[in-house]
């Protein structure tokens, strides 16, 4: 298996240079670019985006795809509740880190944001808005896992709920889900979003 | 012209509901055992009946159950992210409605490719206020009526997800439920 050989395995780099790398380019170019399939990475590659999401990502194909990413400056997460083939626990974060390399996971639950922060990536945690009866219970998992940064979805519901997230969690915010048009950008930034994630190749600047 | 669901969660939240004269309600949250009672009163008298059965506590996500809501309870349908769940309900015959988030674009689409064969009565998109983003995406994967779940807080939300296409949305507000009877939406 092809392993980076810039990585030493059991010596992670430390979360913060990183994390403080992503918020300040975010601030200069407020968007991820989601990767759903291998054929749209080359113009997330080619466009100014700070960050790729991978979405779907084969875990055991994943190096050279996030290696070309961060080759072009940009910083590479993945998304581990979708990833195929990889467990989701600590030891799957572990090989995401130190196998691969990557810089953040993102993720639906609490309990690997703790493992990502052991393992020194930044951690993405995903806030599911499909139910304003489960916002709560969602909050408070937020607020006990205190993720890096919180992905909001769909980002139709965040002008809904910025104000109430903003109130509890003093996070940065990254809006996601159905952000296809570039007034659905616009929206979420304007509310204070720190970036928008989103798989819109026309998105992409 | 779309349909109102009232979501209830509890005796207090049933009653108004049923005052306010709405014949189908949504137990979307809160314990089934705690109000069987009154919830097995209304579909006696013709309520129609719907379960959240991914939300609700008290009930296994079993056959057992299934048959309790539907021979016991008489209730008309579930709502389930569960395809197994529903293939299940429909031998029971409760109307079988599969939920599915509308988050981003790949889950909306995987959980369009889990629709259960034989088509369930309606899909329910949560959050309904998505619906008038996705409606496209849905029709030309499947015809199945549209319900919407999630986050509608005014008549006006309603308004728009029935008319991007839902037959059914469902509030847990009762401004909402009262505006609705109002107002109706065509």
């Amino acid at each position: 298996m092809a392993t980076r050989t810039t990585v030493t395995p059991g010596r992670p780099r430390p979360v913060d240079g990183s994390l403080s790398r992503l918020l300040e380019a975010f601030g200069k170019v407020p968007v991820a670019a989601v990767i759903r399939r291998g054929e749209e990475l080359p113009r997330a590659l080619a466009s100014q985006v700070p960050a790729v999401f991978f979405l779907r990502a084969p875990a055991f194909h994943l190096g050279p795809l996030v290696w070309a990413v961060q080759a072009r400056g940009k910083l590479a997460f993945v998304h581990i509740d979708l990833i195929a083939g990889l467990g989701k626990d600590r030891a799957g974060i572990a090989f995401l880190a130190r196998e691969i390399g990557v810089n953040g996971i993102i993720t639906s639950h609490s309990g690997l944001v703790a493992a990502a922060r052991a393992e020194h990536v930044i951690s993405v945690q995903r806030l599911l808005l499909y139910d304003d009866l489960a916002l709560p219970a969602a909050m408070s998992a937020l607020d006990h896992a205190r993720p890096d940064i919180v992905e909001v979805l769909p980002g139709v519901i965040f002008p809904l709920v910025v104000n109430e997230i903003r109130s509890r969690l003093p996070l940065p915010i990254i809006v996601g889900g159905f952000v296809t048009e570039p007034a659905h950008r616009d929206a979420a930034l304007q509310r204070g979003a720190l970036a928008v994630s989103t798989s819109t190749a026309e998105l992409w600047p | 012209m779309g349909v109102m669901l009232p979501a209830v969660r509890d005796g207090a939240s049933l009653n108004q509901a049923l005052d306010l004269g709405y014949r189908q309600v949504l137990l979307e949250r809160g314990s089934l055992l705690s109000i069987v009672g009154p919830l097995a009163g209304a579909a006696r008298r013709g309520v129609a009946i719907f379960v959240n059965l991914d939300a609700v506590e008290g009930l296994a996500p079993d056959s057992a159950a299934l048959a309790f809501l539907a021979t016991d309870l008489g209730f008309s349908g579930v709502l389930s992210v569960k395809p197994h769940l529903l293939q299940d309900a429909s031998r029971f015959r409760l109307r079988t409605v599969q939920r599915i988030h509308a988050l981003d674009s790949t889950g909306l689409e995987t959980g369009l490719h889990s629709l259960v064969s034989p088509a369930p009565y309606a899909i329910a998109i949560a959050p309904a206020v998505a619906i008038p983003q996705v409606m496209a995406s849905i029709r030309s994967i499947t015809d199945t009526p549209v319900w919407g779940t999630g986050f509608i807080s005014t008549a006006e939300q309603a308004g728009e997800a029935l008319r991007a296409g839902a037959a059914v949305v469902s509030s847990a507000r009762l401004e909402v439920w009262r505006d609705f009877s109002r107002t109706p939406v065509s």
